[in-house]
This record gives C-alpha cells, structure tokens and sequence, in this order.
C-alpha cells in the first residue's frame, strides 16, 4: 500500500471576479509521477502556487505527510517554464543556489552539486555561466537545483513548455532517468496532451472556468519509456481519450 | 581579446589625441592669441613646470573627490534600498531628492561655508550632494525590476527577506547601480571643484586657477583645467574598472578558477 504524500483537500481560489481554481481535491502518492493538463487560465499554476505556498487558498487545506503546510513555504521543489538560472553565477552555484538562499553551501554542497551535474550530462559545463547555455541545458539546470533542494515533492510548471520538439524529447527521456534514480514525487503541468502521457503514472485533466478536476487517469504503459512508447495502441487510445475530455466531447 | 583591447583602450586615446590636434589647428591655423587660448603643448607645460606647486593641491581634490563620493555612494544606495522596500518612504522622500537636486550647487556652497566653515566638509558634503542621486535613482530603479518570478522562487526555497535581498535582489541590481555610480564619479570631480571655489580660504586647485585667471596666466588656466578633468576621467575609469572586475558574467563564458576549491574535487 503507497503512502499518500500530499493532499489537498477542498483548495480552492478566486481572484476578484475569477473562479481560478474551484475547490478540488487529490491525493498524491509518494514516489508517482503525476501530469496534470489542461488548457491555459484553467489554474493550473494557481494550484501550484497554493501547494507551493505562494498563495493563500480561499478555503481548504495543503497537507504534506500528515502535516498541514497550507500558506507556507519552504517544503517542495518548484521550477517553471524559464529557468530562472541567475546570470551571475555559475552553473555550479545556480545548482547550489536554493541552499545559499537559506544558510552557508558548504563543500559538501558544492560536492553534491558537481556529483549530479556529472552524473546527468552537465559535467563539462559546472564553470560556465547561464549565458553561455542552450535552453534544454539550462532547463537541465534548474531541474539539477531543485533536485539538491532534497525535497521529496517536486512542482514542474510546464518546464519544457520553451524548448523545441526534438529538444523536449530529449529532455523527457532525461527527466524520466532522473526521477527513476531519485525516487522523487513529481507533479508535472503540461498542456501537451503526449508529455503528459509519455512521462506520467496519472493524468489530472482540468477544465477552464472554473478550473477545475474532470478527470483522473491512471496510465498503464509499460516502463521504461522511449520513442517507440509513442507508438503504442495504449499510447493512441489514452491520447484520444484525454483528448476528448479536453475539447469537451468526441473525436 | 588583444582586438578588444584595441579597440577599448586604443580608440578613446586616438579620439583624445584628436581633440588635441583639433585644439592646435584651431590655435595656430586661426591665429588665435596665447592669451586666449594656448597651443596644448603651452598648457601642458604650464602644469609640469608648476608640478611641485601643484601636486599638493591636486592631492587635495582627489581626497575630497574620494572621500565625497564614498559617501555619497554609500548614502545613495542606502537610500534607494530604504525607499524601495518602504513605499511610505518612497512617497515622503522622493520630492524632497528632487528637490535637493534642482538646488544650484553653486548656490548651496555659501551656505554650507556658513554652517561648516572653509575645511575639507563643505567640499565633502558637495560632492555627496551631487553624486548619491544617481545612485538612489538607479538602485531604486534596479530593484524594482527584479523579476518578480525569481523573488517568488526564493521565497518557495524558505529564503528569508535578508537572504533575498542580499543573493537576489542586489546582484540582479548591479548594472543599474553602476549606471548611477559612473554618472556619479564624472560629477564628483565637478562637486569638489565647485566647493574648492566657493568654500577655500587657502590653497586649493580652484583657486590657483583662479589666480592664474587673474594674472592673464592663460596657459596655466587650460592647463588646470584639463588636470581636472583628468582627475574626473581617472575616477571615472576606476569606477568602470570596478564593475567590469566585479560582473565577469557579463563578458566571460566560463568563470575563472576560483581560489576556493572543493576538496575531493578530482578535476582539480
Ligand atoms: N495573481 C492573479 N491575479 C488575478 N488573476 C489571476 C492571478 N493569477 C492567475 N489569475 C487568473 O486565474 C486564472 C488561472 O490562471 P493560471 O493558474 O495561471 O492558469 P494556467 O496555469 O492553467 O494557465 C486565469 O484566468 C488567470 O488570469
Ligand atoms: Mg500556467
């Protein structure tokens, strides 16, 4: 039996006249890998910032292995679509940089920073600045500090949402390597109906006004996933259905 | 890089030679009387020939250049924090710096004399008045545009404000602080001399020229006055010199080694 890690129950939010997000529930499992799609202004993001504690819900709570965190930071990895890499330090200290925000990198922290790095294609680059980056390679770093912030919950906001085809591709395959090796939870927002199905256990799909749940997945493709998984029958049969739930009706 | 040294430090040189070459043509070429204006070389040996005479009085206006702009800076930036993050601040101290600016210096230095006597202060507390301006506009400025993505980022994180500020908010500053402290440093030396003028009883490099002005010293009036301008482009340069040396992102690719390494980096 999986252990829930996190579960919002009844969050909802409103701005001035907009429902961005109606009251919704869900509950995470520790260790899964959920995408969550839906068309854009459906409050995706809203919800994030609410889990991630930006944002004061309207009602309800957040609650993270038992403990309610509603309205605090401080205990989940988040990363958005820019990568927010600041210009003036290297990717070794960009890596490093969640932890200088809170108290002194110490030479173990900067170890750590170096092991990912190498250990997930960006050895050669631990001196050079953001600027001199391809977009994929700095999405590759900002996934990289938000791993060493050692947080078991990870919030990807469309992270990939920049970068072209071949790239996003790329970057997936990736990304799914990481998370095997870390044993991370990972919530994944995507409006790109096939990421969400390449990368996910379980797809949230949510509806515009007022944002919110109108279905929840489970994906039974096999792991590991490749190119080939594009391909699949369960792969068309799952992308017509999530399809059909988001433009309200049939094929 | 040896292009862009070229490039950099070779073409204002040229320029400047230029300008010389202008100033004689102008001078010979024109028939222009010495005591009008002198040929440059004039001018220049003007200055040398009076070096020891001079050298103390120069001294004396990079020293309150210096200590003026420190302060001024200093004072500036500080300034420009407290107003961005208190918006009552902001509100109550803004008119009144925009004010303290439209306020002739040339006016100002009389008053100061009154209040602080004919010392180094009257000079210091000029220099300070003409050069924290540019530094508050451009700090507050800089760090009301910090993308505001990144300040929610740090706050996901647990940072605290302190934190924020310090590792986010003021390196994300920097090109807009520098902007306002190299509009200061041109505008010390004019501060310092200003004060020299209306706030020396005894030696100061305003008043020598001042003197030679009256002795119809033409060549040493030109010649004092592009030793003032010298001090203005030196500080000007070691204000340049200081950003390009403190923001190598802005020009490199790769950092430098730096001098702190992990230990059991194997990559040396
Ligand atoms: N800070 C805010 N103030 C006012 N309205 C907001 C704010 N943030 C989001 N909204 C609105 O809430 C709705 C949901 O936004 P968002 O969560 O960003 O959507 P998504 O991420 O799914 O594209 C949109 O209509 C958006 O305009
Ligand atoms: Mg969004």
């Amino acid at each position: 039996m999986p252990t829930t890690l996190l579960e919002l129950r009844e969050v909802g939010k409103v701005f001035g006249d907009t429902v961005a997000l109606a009251p919704t529930s869900l509950a995470i499992e520790e260790g899964s890998f959920v995408a969550i799609v839906g068309p854009s202004g459906c409050g995706k993001s809203t919800m994030f910032n609410v889990i991630a504690g930006l944002l004061r819900p309207d009602g309800g709570e957040v609650v993270l292995r038992g403990a309610t965190i509603t309205a605090t930071t401080g205990h989940v990895g988040y990363m958005l679509q820019k990568d927010l890499l600041v210009p003036w330090r290297t990717v070794e200290d960009n890596i490093t940089m969640a932890t200088r925000l809170t108290r002194r990198v110490t030479d173990e922290d900067r170890a750590e920073a170096r092991r990912v790095a190498r250990q997930y294609g960006l050895g050669e680059f631990l001196r050079h600045y953001p600027s001199a980056l391809s977009g994929g390679m700095r999405q590759r770093v900002a996934f990289m500090r938000t791993l060493v912030t050692h947080q078991q919950l990870l919030l990807l906001d469309e992270p990939f949402g920049a970068l072209d085809a071949q790239t996003r591709l790329e970057m997936q395959e990736w990304l799914l390597r990481v998370w095997k090796d870390t044993g991370r939870t990972v919530l994944f927002i995507t409006h790109d109906v096939d990421e969400s199905i390449f990368l996910s256990d379980r797809i949230v799909v949510m509806s515009p006004r007022p944002g919110r749940v109108v279905a929840d997945l489970a994906n039974p493709l096999p792991r590991p996933r490749g190119i080939h998984t594009l391909l699949e029958p369960e792969f068309i049969a799952l992308k017509a259905r999530v399809l059909g739930l988001l433009h309200g009706g049939d094929l | 890089m040896r292009r862009r040294v070229l490039l950099n430090v070779g073409v204002p040189i040229l320029s400047l030679l230029l300008v010389l070459g202008v100033w004689q043509l102008i001078v010979v070429g024109g028939h222009v009387a010495s005591y009008i204006a002198p040929r440059p070389r004039a001018a220049i040996t003007a200055v040398t020939s009076q070096w020891s005479t001079l050298w103390p009085l120069i001294l004396g206006t990079i020293r309150e250049t210096i200590y003026g702009y420190l302060l001024g800076a200093v004072l500036g930036f500080a300034l420009g924090v407290v107003m961005a993050k208190i918006p009552v601040v902001q509100r109550l101290v803004y008119p009144v710096i925009l004010v303290s600016q439209a306020v002739p210096v040339i006016a100002l230095a009389p008053v100061l004399v009154i209040i602080l006597g004919f010392g180094i202060v009257p000079k210091i507390v000029i220099v300070t008045w003409i050069v924290f301006f540019p530094v508050t506009v451009n700090v507050l400025d800089g760090l009301g545009h910090v993308d505001p993505d990144l300040k929610n980022l740090a706050r996901v994180y647990g940072a605290s404000r302190w934190r924020t500020f310090v590792q986010i908010e003021v390196p994300a500053s920097t090109t807009p602080l520098f902007s306002g402290l190299k509009i200061g440093a041109i505008y010390a030396v004019t501060g310092a001399i200003i004060g020299e003028l209306a706030a020396s009883e005894g030696n100061s490099l305003a008043l020598y020229q001042e003197h030679a002005n009256s002795n119809l010293n033409t060549a040493a009036v030109y010649g004092t006055t592009i030793v003032m301008t010298l001090i203005g482009i030196a500080w000007f340069l070691l204000v340049v010199g200081l950003e390009v040396w403190s923001t190598p992102w802005q020009r490199r690719s790769v950092a430098r080694r730096r001098w702190r390494r992990g230990a059991d980096d194997p990559t040396g």
